[in-house]
């Protein structure tokens, strides 16, 4: 092995240690049965058990995924409708249409979330469940769309025309040959644009009303108020194993993709 | 009386500004194997969508069997189609593939299974029902698509450059397929291509076509033999000589030079300014004058290839600057001339084909 390959291979297990490593201590003292932050003390699932308990974490779960279902119906129709205009037809400002869509995803989120607040203020709209759902479809749309736009590009035309002359009329061409070649992009887009409202805190903490706490917000009040605890531990850790389900789902989705 | 399968009548298109096809009137047989070649761009495909009804023409009228289909939809029209890029569906097997139609069309799951079964058999896939479409090769997924198209039993099968994605080898293989499926399922056919050879070994008759205008339709020994244009002349086969002059009449074709040639007979040319074409392989060369009467040019010879089947000769004449001369290779013992030997050519009258004189000779974009 050349001394660059060493090199090389240091620095990808460093790289992957400062990612993971966290994650896995967060992990490991999610089971500890102190409250000692440093030491590993025993076993337990006692943590689990309180937090299960815990009457606004449950709340707090399901207003995150109620809120994700939302947005990320909302996010992919609008993303396919946009996507279908883009790849299929010719208008004037396109491009610019196809720039303004993938700028949110650059825009830094406090910009976002702090602009959103003082537009919902100057309109009046009064802080609601909804307007962190459309404070997330503004940056949700920007994710589905890149992914159903690829998806779209790549797909044939010449397979509606072949499934009109094997005698399927529009309806039938849409249900039995478009959506099902698109749907593998589809669902991709689909589960980033959940994951993406799903763990998203900048955005909920600004535009939610009093008293409404998606999980990550939750998250971060317990750390506000009490400090880091094991119980902050567990809850992260429930978090943590979701968004990797969904990654997982993904990466396998792109194997018959 | 015959029955037309495909009747195109006074069919024109425009895409803005361009005429893409320029009053084309057509008739197809039934049964028969018809092509329609030309170089890209030509209008040989919108034609070919015109009939599925995938364009709607501007002016014209479209007839499937004798009837108006004009404005009839494409899934209403008993058409099959071979797309360029195949267009088979990704997501199902070989067997939906080639169901689709018929579960379009209401058919019951047994029969559905019959037919699919009995069209393996006829394109030599048997066993293939459960293979996914990325499994297959190119070839295999050739005759998936043919499976599907035919599968409906259409009226008229319409295939679009199918064989362009494939390599040479496959290719013939698959011309020959073609063919032989065609008589087994004794459908008609109509076939678009830019490739001559494709066209020549498959059809029965040919449309040749450019800039959106039919220029002869015929068999292929008639167009090879008997072009009624420079365009035809030049665009099919290999190569082919012009020498421009005046036909007298008679078989009598006056070059430029004041030389007279013996042609076949063509009286709309008489006294008028004229082209003759010449195929290389039909003159005749040596190293001696021919007898009187037989045609007679003295020339130098410019270049010689040797290309194995046959020797090509590039020969400087007064009647033209360039006249190319294939002569076969059938004995180790032949004469080959060399560069600047002089050297005597002929041919038969019936050889020289008179040709109406164009001021601008379309360009023929020949293409593989």
């Amino acid at each position: 092995m050349s001394k660059s390959d060493v090199i090389l291979k240091i620095y990808t297990i460093l790289l992957l240690g400062i990612i993971y490593v966290p994650i896995g201590v967060l992990i490991v003292f999610s089971f500890n049965n102190s409250r000692n932050r440093a030491v590993f003390t025993g076993f337990t699932l006692e943590n689990y058990y309180r937090l299960l308990a815990d009457e606004r974490v449950w709340s707090s779960f399901y207003n995150s995924i109620w809120v994700a279902i939302v947005v990320t119906i909302a996010s992919v129709f609008f993303a396919i409708l946009l996507s279908y205009a883009v790849t299929r037809y010719d208008f004037k400002g396109k491009d610019i249409l196809d720039m303004l869509l993938l700028i949110p995803i650059i825009i830094p989120e406090i910009v976002e979330a702090l602009t959103l607040l003082l537009f919902f203020i100057i309109i009046g709209i009064p802080l609601s469940p909804w307007t962190i759902i459309i404070g997330h479809i503004a940056f949700d749309i920007s994710f589905a769309y890149l992914v159903i736009k690829a998806r779209m590009a790549g797909y044939d035309p010449q397979y509606e025309e072949a499934a009109r002359t094997l005698g399927a009329d529009e309806l039938k061409t849409f249900f039995r040959v478009t959506l099902p070649i698109l749907l593998p992009g589809i669902i991709a887009a689909s589960l980033i644009a959940f994951v993406e409202s799903y763990d998203d805190f900048i955005k909920s903490y600004f535009t939610r009303p009093g008293g409404f706490s998606t999980l990550p917000v939750h998250i971060w009040s317990m750390a506000s108020r009490r400090g880091v605890t094991v119980d902050l531990n567990a809850l992260a850790t429930i978090v943590v194993i979701i968004a990797i389900f969904f990654a997982y789902i993904r990466i396998k989705m792109e194997r018959w993709m | 009386m015959i029955k037309y399968s495909v009747e195109l009548e006074n069919i024109t298109k425009r895409f803005g500004q361009v005429v893409a096809v320029n009053n084309v009137s057509l008739r197809i047989k039934e049964n028969e194997f018809f092509s329609l070649l030309g170089p890209s761009g030509c209008g040989k495909t919108t034609t070919l969508r015109i009939i599925a009804g995938l364009e709607k023409p501007d002016t014209g009228v479209v007839k499937l069997h004798g009837q108006d289909v004009t404005y009839i939809p494409t899934h209403k029209r008993n058409i099959g189609m071979v797309f360029q890029h195949l267009a088979l569906f990704p997501h199902m097997d070989v067997y939906e593939n080639i169901a689709f139609g018929l579960r379009m069309r209401g058919f019951s799951d047994n029969d559905i299974s019959r037919r699919v079964k009995r069209m393996l058999e006829v394109v030599r896939l048997p066993g293939f029902e459960r293979r996914k479409i990325n499994q297959l090769s190119g070839g295999q997924q050739q005759r998936v698509a043919l499976a599907r198209a035919l599968v409906m039993e259409p009226e008229v099968l319409l295939l679009d450059e199918p064989l362009g994605a494939l390599d040479l080898k496959i290719r013939q293989e698959m011309m020959v397929e073609l063919k032989r499926i065609q008589r087994e399922v004794g459908t008609t056919f109509v076939y678009v291509t830019h490739d001559q050879n494709e066209a020549m070994v498959m059809s029965d008759r040919i449309a040749v076509m450019n800039e959106g205008v039919i220029q002869q339709v015929d068999s292929p020994d008639t167009i090879y033999m008997r072009p009624k244009n420079i365009f035809v002349a030049s665009f099919i086969g290999e190569q082919i000589n012009f020498i421009e002059g005046v036909y007298k009449g008679n078989q009598e074709f006056e070059a430029k030079g004041g030389m007279v040639l013996r042609v076949s007979d063509n009286p709309d040319a008489i006294n008028k300014k004229s082209v003759i074409a010449i195929r290389p392989e039909r003159i005749m060369i040596g190293d001696k004058a021919p007898p009187r009467g037989m045609n007679s040019v003295e020339g130098r010879v410019e270049m010689m290839v040797f290309k194995g089947s046959s020797i090509e000769y590039r020969i400087s004449a007064n009647i033209s600057d360039e006249i190319i001369v294939f002569v076969p290779n059938i004995s180790p013992t032949m004469k080959m001339y060399k560069i600047g030997e002089k050297v005597y050519l002929t041919w038969d009258p019936e050889a020289g084909i008179v040709l109406p004189f164009e001021s601008k000779p379309a360009e023929p974009r020949k293409i593989g």
